[in-house]
């Protein structure tokens, strides 16, 4: 009477990167059955480790099928909202291709899940029952024939040793990507606020331009911007000195979900 | 702390990750798509499209390494799906296995295509390689888009878990802390989601015929 090793056990060694112990060892030499699930879970925790983002196509191609099937175009599919808030697949925001893994391990920013904890918790709530208000994606269909809006509200805070908070609302549009920045308690220092888009690979970024901090201004972002990777926004103060560089005195910073 | 009181609990973090719940009101499941589309009730495709569309884009975009051709190759699956529907038979086939192994297919053809444009630009010497390379999507590639695309359609708050775990590299007390679960909920969630990928994966991947 052969007992088995359950596949929970087995799930939590592969991940835990753990040894099984001898009496399972031992099992495992003996029989294919275990070896093989082993194997498996195995393999897709290897697989796991790079998962892709999913891609959208672009809206305009559920048409082009139906069109080319001489079919009746209706509504894409996907723009609706489910009754738990949750958006379906047409928000989703194609990560840049050459970057497999989003967040690399050892990233310093640790700020970056603050405001991300709190949506996610609050979500986790909300599925638990408990349910809590949160900035989050808002997809309002404005009619079926429109695409959808998405929005993402992400909190800024204050690196280390500054004062501040702000918000940064990434809308999503067909005609493309509009960031409204609002901020306050800036302090005021001497010079003036830049808006900067800077990359998660940390080297490179693209100024959107400078901040009134008493009005917040609304600023276009240049098309696949955020998709490359620059997701990291970021307020700083800049010296009246004519440098267009980053003056490196961040002020507030948030992450774009990516 | 700011709140958008819009009465929705939507975290930025699922822009991401696509919500695509088999049992969501209004949203048929796989298979009841399956056998709609095999009957040929044409709703049955937007239901399909809205399923399937991000995994087939995401196939080939990942496959050719551009969105033109991506698109191209998505159009001609749902078309060609669609078109040959009478094929596919909902008792004894997965509609997910069924789709992706027609964009497998096409995916070869336009990777056999580049490779005879590369042939004949290209010096002989340099077509071995090429060839080899041409009608083969790398196995890890598809397997990896089609985990992708399960766990954004395990339900929450599993999903999440997962999320953090394999997207976000974080560890279980890191998980536990920011969703405010016990560490051993965390835990046992990654550990399901382990097992259930791994079934849903060889599901999706029972059969390549097309």
């Amino acid at each position: 009477m052969t007992t088995h090793l359950e596949d929970e056990q087995l799930a939590q060694w592969v991940l835990d990167d753990q040894t099984p112990d001898t009496a399972a060892a031992t099992h495992l030499q003996l029989c294919a059955r275990c070896r093989e699930s082993y194997a498996e879970l195995q393999e897709i925790a290897r697989l796991s480790k790079r998962l892709p983002r999913l891609e959208q196509p672009p809206s305009e191609l559920w048409g082009q099928i139906n069109a080319e099937l001489g079919l009746e175009t209706g509504p894409v599919p996907g723009t609706d909202l489910r009754e738990d808030g949750q958006q379906e697949p047409t928000a989703l925001r194609p990560a840049s291709p050459e970057r497999t893994n989003p967040s690399p391990a050892g990233h310093p920013e640790v700020r970056r899940f603050r405001w991300r904890a709190l949506a996610v918790a609050a979500t986790v709530a909300a599925v638990l029952g408990a349910g809590a208000g949160v900035a989050g994606t808002l997809l309002a269909t404005r009619d079926d024939t429109k695409a959808p809006v998405a929005e993402t509200m992400i909190r800024l805070t204050p690196v280390a040793g500054q004062s501040g908070d702000g918000n940064a609302d990434l809308i999503q549009e067909n005609s493309g990507d509009r960031l409204k920045v609002e901020a306050s308690g800036l302090g005021a220092g001497q010079g003036f606020y830049e808006v900067w888009m800077i990359n998660e690979d940390g080297k490179r970024m693209v100024s959107l331009g400078v901040l009134n901090p008493q009005t917040g201004g609304t600023f276009t972002i240049p098309q696949d911007l955020t998709q490359q990777g620059y997701r990291i926004v970021d307020i700083s103060l800049e010296p009246n000195d004519g440098n267009p560089e980053h003056s490196r005195a961040s002020i507030i910073r948030g992450t774009l979900p990516g | 702390m700011t709140f958008r009181s819009n009465g929705r609990h939507s975290p930025t973090e699922f822009a991401r990750v696509p919500a695509v719940s088999t049992s969501a009101a209004g949203s048929p499941s796989p298979s009841d798509i399956a056998k709609a589309f095999a009957e040929g009730r044409e709703e049955s495709l937007a239901d399909a499209y809205r399923q399937w569309s991000a995994l087939v884009f995401t196939l080939a975009f990942k496959a050719l390494g551009n969105r033109t051709d991506a698109e191209d190759i998505t159009q001609q699956v749902f078309v060609s799906a669609w078109r040959s529907r009478a094929t596919f038979d909902p008792a004894t086939g997965q509609f997910g296995a069924w789709l992706t192994g027609i964009t497998r297919h096409r995916i070869a053809d336009r990777m056999s295509a580049r490779s005879r444009d590369h042939r004949n630009t290209e010096a002989a010497a340099a077509l071995v390689n090429s060839e080899a390379a041409a009608d083969q999507v790398d196995q890890d590639t598809v397997d990896r888009v089609l985990l992708a695309d399960e766990l954004a359609k395990i339900d929450d708050p599993r999903r999440t878990i997962l999320w953090l775990a394999f997207y976000e590299d974080q560890a279980y007390p890191q998980i536990a802390d920011q969703l405010a679960l016990p560490l051993g909920t965390v835990k046992s969630h990654v550990r399901r989601g382990l097992l259930q990928l791994r079934d849903r994966l060889k599901e999706v991947k029972g059969d390549d015929a097309s």
